[in-house]
């Protein structure tokens, strides 16, 4: 270790924590670093991509079936991103969030600087959550450029708005997901079995529940949002033909309920996530 | 003995009747003690609670009973104080994906400085640990030693009054672990607290004499070297006097104060031991020239750290 002049210390030293949205920005911004590099994410955007090669599959196998691109958005949304991407995305990206942290060790090193707790737990979350958004946005954005692949009668104002409105639906299922999650991360000792068993159990069997139980489930608030498109046709084939068929038989509730509903489990597991992580040991 | 040889009035780190169980096991149990400025080594064998009281002290887990303070203060609630906190953690964790340079401007930023102060330290601190060429490698790529040293350097870059290092020499290089050594002892000079832990009785040694020892979750002693062994009665300090006429230096010293057996040993040394080496040596050089002895050379044989470790834990 060479000689080097320490700088000196502030006479005064402040011990007031850091601010909470400083301090929350500058850790997602290095933890959105830091996920982005995850290999899963690598597994986590491959399985995205099976939107855009059902959009694809229409367009070269049924390109004259009347599957209009609205249609097919929908159709996307309401049976593969809300019941399975965007579970599985954020579960795969949420849960890790903070639990990882505190498994691996390298908490200690956020944990001892002047910083609130609820600042790190929330840096840590909006990484989760925008990580999650951007890679199931660049699925959308994938099946958008095959559907425009038809021709520009595609790009009508109903369609943009159904795609924006798409777009918004899922950013919110995946912070919602991803709160959620996050939260299960920082709870379980072991949270992978318990949050599958939520995504994939609890969800699928109570949004499949008739009357108001499904109303239990944050899929069904999901669905709900999205915009009917017009009846799907009768002689389709196959999967694509049972998925249109039997994409919306839910039992409405207004679309503000919905929003609010997933709004509140946004904020109550985000604050319970905080509080659970406030009472943590870093034992490691 | 809790408590000898630390003014306990200028603690900076206090511990009350603090306990820690991990189910049923107890990792720390019922400690008390309170440090001050100056480098404290806290001291055990593996499994002796040392990483958990540290644990406890720094805010990173919650005592199962008793109460733990910095400048008065439980950092798990007073996070603004970790400002005047630093902690090297034993575990190896970084995030290896960050360069070293980006790695020490996080743990600065955190701390609520700007850029350019951020800037000036990280330089610093990089040359200070000779870790220039590797700074913007990523951790993931350096070796034990360069992982040490950029643990070392975010617990001080932020200039902390109080500085928790767990076992920070591990893995370093004979030269690395002399240059940090003497840093901690710069820091001890500089007024600041640094409680080291370690299990290697010599790295101690060679930074404080001032100790805490643990064994078996219990704090066993805390003060001074010299003052706790001369605590520990069932081991008397042994001296070793080198003199042309040991028959008659042992003759003159048997029946003395503090004195409880002299022999000769076979190198002719007048073997001394005393229930009171604090005292023996201050009274020794009346003794000799009020009777015209003469000592050429006095070697302390048993009251290094590693004895003093060995008597209390076999007790």
């Amino acid at each position: 270790m060479k000689a080097a002049t320490n700088p000196a210390s502030p006479p005064d030293i402040d011990v007031r924590p850091q601010g909470s949205f400083a301090a929350a920005g500058w850790l997602a911004w290095f933890s959105l670093r830091e996920m982005a590099r995850r290999r899963r994410l690598v597994s986590l955007s491959l399985i995205s991509l099976l939107p855009v090669l059902m959009v694809g599959a229409i367009r070269i196998w049924f390109p004259q079936a009347g599957i209009t691109a609205q249609m097919q958005l929908a159709a996307l949304a309401h049976d593969i991103f809300m019941p399975f991407l965007i579970p599985v995305v954020a579960l795969f990206v949420g849960v890790p969030a903070i639990g990882e942290m505190i498994d691996d060790g390298t908490i200690v090193f956020t944990w001892t600087r002047p910083v609130r707790r609820r600042a790190i737990y929330l840096g840590r979350l909006l990484a989760a959550q925008t990580v999650s958004t951007l890679v199931l946005s660049g699925s959308l954005a994938l099946c958008f450029a095959v559907m425009v692949t038809e021709g520009p009668q595609v790009i009508t104002w109903d369609f943009l708005k159904l795609y924006l409105q798409t777009f918004v639906i899922i950013a919110m299922g995946v912070f919602t997901y991803a709160s959620l999650f996050a939260a299960m991360g920082t709870f379980f000792r072991k949270p992978v079995l318990p949050a599958i068993l939520f995504a994939f159990g609890w969800e699928n069997l109570v949004s499949n529940i008739p009357a108001r139980v499904q109303e239990l489930s944050l899929r069904f608030h999901l669905q709900n949002l999205i915009t009917k498109p017009e009846a799907a046709p009768q002689d389709l084939p196959g999967l694509l033909g049972a998925l249109l068929t039997t994409a919306f038989h839910r039992e409405p509730v207004p679309k503000v309920q919905s929003v609010l509903v997933l709004a509140a489990v946004m904020l109550l597991t985000t604050v319970l996530g905080i509080w659970l992580f406030r009472q943590k040991e870093i034992a490691k | 003995m809790k408590g000898a040889g630390i003014d306990s009035s200028h603690a900076r780190i206090t511990a009350d009747r603090v306990g820690k169980w991990f189910g049923e096991v107890i990792a720390v149990n019922n400690c008390t003690l309170s440090v001050g400025t100056g480098v404290v080594g806290l001291l055990g064998a593996n499994g002796a609670g040392k990483s958990t009281l540290f644990k406890m002290l720094a805010g990173l887990i919650e005592p199962s009973h008793g109460t733990v303070r910095v400048f008065d203060r439980r950092l798990r609630q007073d996070v603004g104080w970790y400002r005047r906190v630093g902690f090297c953690p034993e575990s190896d964790a970084l995030p290896d994906w960050m360069t070293g340079r980006e790695f020490l401007a996080l743990m600065l930023r955190l701390m609520g400085f700007e850029k350019a102060e951020i800037n000036r330290r990280v330089g610093y601190w990089l040359e200070r640990f000779e870790l220039e060429d590797a700074a913007n490698r990523r951790l993931g790529g350096y070796s034990k030693g360069m992982r040490q040293k950029i643990k070392l350097a975010q617990a001080m870059a932020h200039d902390p009054d109080v500085i928790f290092l767990d076992e920070p020499l591990n893995g370093m290089d004979p030269v690395s672990r002399k240059q940090s050594i003497d840093l901690v002892r710069e820091l001890g000079q500089q007024g600041r607290t640094v409680l080291v832990s370690s299990h290697i009785l010599p790295e101690v040694e060679s930074m404080t004499s001032e100790i805490i020892l643990m064994d078996r979750g219990r704090v066993l002693a805390e003060g001074a070297v010299a003052e706790i062994r001369d605590k520990i009665p069932e081991h008397p300090t042994t001296v070793a006097l080198v003199s042309a006429a040991p028959r008659a230096l042992a003759g003159f010293l048997i029946g003395r104060e503090h004195v409880v057996g002299v022999q000769v040993d076979q190198e002719n040394r007048v073997v001394v031991s005393t229930d009171h080496a604090v005292a023996f040596y201050r009274a020794l050089p009346g003794w000799l020239l009020g009777n015209g002895l003469v000592v050429d050379e006095i070697v302390t044989l048993d009251d290094s750290l590693e004895a003093v470790f060995q008597y209390l834990t076999e007790r």
